[in-house]
């Protein structure tokens, strides 16, 4: 993060000499028009123009095979609201990235905090935890269908194996029953959780390390002389230090978290799983719009997520203020 | 030997290593099922037998043989065709936009930037509803126009190549105008060669998220000879259900070249990751 900050700073020293540079200074300024302008009809026609449509969307009574599209206000986020099953979905979705965001952080930064400390190897783990993150989520979700298969599904075979193992060494434990991983409605989000876990933490994790690496080494150095044990170095250096690289992967953890859909989509085959537990907001949203074809309502749906997420991420830019104005 | 210990980090080495195989394992079992006969999967000692036994590609054979339900070729080829040509749009187009930002005056510039950067907290997932009755509107449904060309739209590669292009000492540049080179030639003989790290990493990011992209072609497409690989893993999913041989035969195949791409070029990636602090998702 740190190494960002920098980047930014000399970013700004450069950008002021380029008030005398020679490319800018002297070419008035439709040749800079230009060489942005691919880009900018892209982002307008793609972006920036589908995000304020999607809003106007929201605001009609939108079915795809209808030929008129009445203006109806608020009523689709009125609908929605007293929707039970919205209510299902925002529920889901917000227990999963209740999961998600604290614990997959907390992996990332252990996992961090194990590669700053090697000194050989460090190419190969990082490797090893990062390559789940290169792979589709359909490519995960099949996957992990099968880890989590009851009957003969690698987690519960090797859980068997460890309870009946603990049983024989006198341990007073029940029989170990084969855990319903996504058959039950109570294992639903956890099982999601863990397996969206497994697949993202590598990417936080090498965010984490660059903040550790830039921690300066004197600070260590210092609290070696002093005597301190290593939780004392965490806790008052390390932690402390990393806390904009905290925030910034936790801004973009509740950002990612809350758009979850490919994981119940591949899992459940396109449905919400059992009892509607793997339903969430955007899953609910497809099936609004896709399945039904009430696009209206499922812009409404986007919407509402938009608003949450954006309420979450400006909780949090607050909190990261100070890093935030150099930024812009 | 506790120095010894100490040394050599010999518990820590143990933790990670551990840690390191915890992470592998599913990706290993993915591949040791593929390898697999249907009896060896469900009983080979128990199920948990990580070396198949007999070895068989029996399952890739059937995979990559019933084109007639599943074309893989044919969603292969839409896979490596479209993440090929929505890598080099982003290249082109973002790496002209980064040299705006970064060194040309216009008016408005700033605050033009100011709203791509703005619009980077913007859920992607808002966007599918408009985006798709655009599509629709532009008739693009069902064609690669419409995986290909919003694609461009991201401000991601725009905010990276800018932050990398300021880097560059303004010296160089200056020195290229005094000889007689205008914004263009600047651009394309001083700019773009002392870039090619931060090209690559865009390139790479690039490539990889719409390798995996699934919303997508998702809703974007429709029809068995429009969709990639992610979407037919799901087409095979519906089809062959518990048949897991043949459907971790289908993610294998479905997750081996990005693997390559990022073993190839895994510095390039972390790297890229650390100096722009996105992990590119």
């Amino acid at each position: 993060m740190q190494a960002e900050a920098k980047a930014l700073d000399s970013g700004s020293v450069s950008q002021s000499l380029s008030t005398r540079s020679a490319a800018g200074g002297r070419s008035g300024g439709w040749i800079g028009w230009l060489f942005a302008l691919p880009h900018l009809i892209l982002f307008f026609v793609f972006l920036l123009g589908p995000t304020v449509y999607g809003f106007f969307i929201s605001l009609r009574e939108w079915h795809v095979l209808a030929k008129q599209h009445p203006f109806v206000g608020l009523a689709n986020y009125q609908a929605a609201l007293s929707d039970d099953i919205f209510w299902i979905a925002l529920r889901n979705t917000a227990y999963f990235v209740f999961l998600v965001v604290p614990l997959g952080n907390l992996v990332s930064l252990l996992l961090a905090l194990g590669l700053g400390q090697v000194r050989r190897l460090q190419t190969f783990y990082k490797v090893a935890f990062y390559m789940p993150v290169v792979i589709s989520i359909a490519v995960v979700a099949v996957l992990w269908q099968w880890l989590y298969n009851t009957q003969v599904g690698l987690l519960n075979l090797y859980l068997g194996t460890m309870v009946n193992g603990l049983r024989q060494l006198g341990l007073p434990l029940s029989a170990f029953q084969p855990i319903p991983w996504l058959s039950d409605p109570h294992w639903t989000m956890p099982s999601i959780a863990l397996m969206s876990i497994w697949w993202g933490a590598g990417g936080n994790m090498i965010l984490y390390l660059a903040g550790i690496n830039n921690i300066p080494p004197d600070y260590y150095e210092a609290a070696r002389i002093d005597g301190a044990n290593a939780w004392q170095v965490f806790k008052s250096i390390t932690w402390p230090l990393l806390r904009p690289t905290t925030l910034f992967c936790l801004v973009f953890s509740v950002l990612g978290a809350f758009q979850i859909f490919g994981q119940s989509y591949v899992l459940y085959g396109g449905g919400a799983g059992p009892g509607r537990a793997g339903l969430t907001l955007v899953l609910y949203m497809y099936q609004q719009g896709f399945s039904q074809y009430e696009i209206g309502y499922g812009a409404a749906i986007a919407y509402l997520l938009f608003a949450i997420v954006l309420a979450f991420t400006a909780v949090q830019f607050r909190l990261l203020s100070n890093r935030e104005e150099s930024r812009s | 030997m506790k120095r010894f210990l100490y040394r050599s980090q010999l518990g820590l080495h143990i933790v990670m290593l551990a840690l390191a195989l915890l992470f592998l394992a599913p990706l290993l079992w993915m591949l040791t099922t593929s390898l697999k006969t249907p009896e060896d999967i469900v009983n080979g000692l128990g199920a948990a037998r990580w070396l198949p036994r007999p070895a068989t590609l029996v399952n890739f054979h059937t995979v990559l043989n019933n084109v007639e339900e599943f074309p893989i070729w044919r969603w292969t080829g839409n896979s490596l065709f479209i993440s090929l040509a929505v890598t080099a749009l982003v290249l082109v187009v973002d790496s002209l936009a980064a040299f705006s930002y970064a060194r040309l005056r216009w008016r408005g510039r700033d605050q033009v930037f100011a709203v791509l950067v703005a619009t980077m907290l913007v859920p992607g997932q808002v966007l599918l509803i408009p985006s798709y009755l655009l599509i629709r509107q532009l008739h693009w449904f069902d064609t690669y126009w419409a995986l290909i060309v919003p694609a461009g739209a991201s401000a991601f590669g725009v905010f990276l190549l800018r932050q990398f292009f300021q880097t560059i000492p303004v010296e160089l540049e200056e020195a290229a105008f005094l000889d007689g080179c205008g914004p263009f030639r600047v651009f394309w003989h001083v700019i773009l060669p002392l870039s090619k790290a931060a090209l690559a990493t865009l390139g790479i990011f690039t490539f990889m998220a719409t390798w995996n992209a699934f919303e997508g072609p998702l809703i974007y497409t429709d029809s068995l000879e429009m969709r990639t690989l992610p979407i037919g893993i799901t087409i095979f999913q519906g089809h062959y259900n518990i048949q897991y041989g043949l459907m971790m035969a289908a993610a294998v195949l479905a997750a081996m070249p990005v693997l390559f791409a990022f073993l190839l070029f895994q510095k390039h990636i972390i790297k890229g990751i650390s100096l722009t602090g996105l992990a590119g998702r």
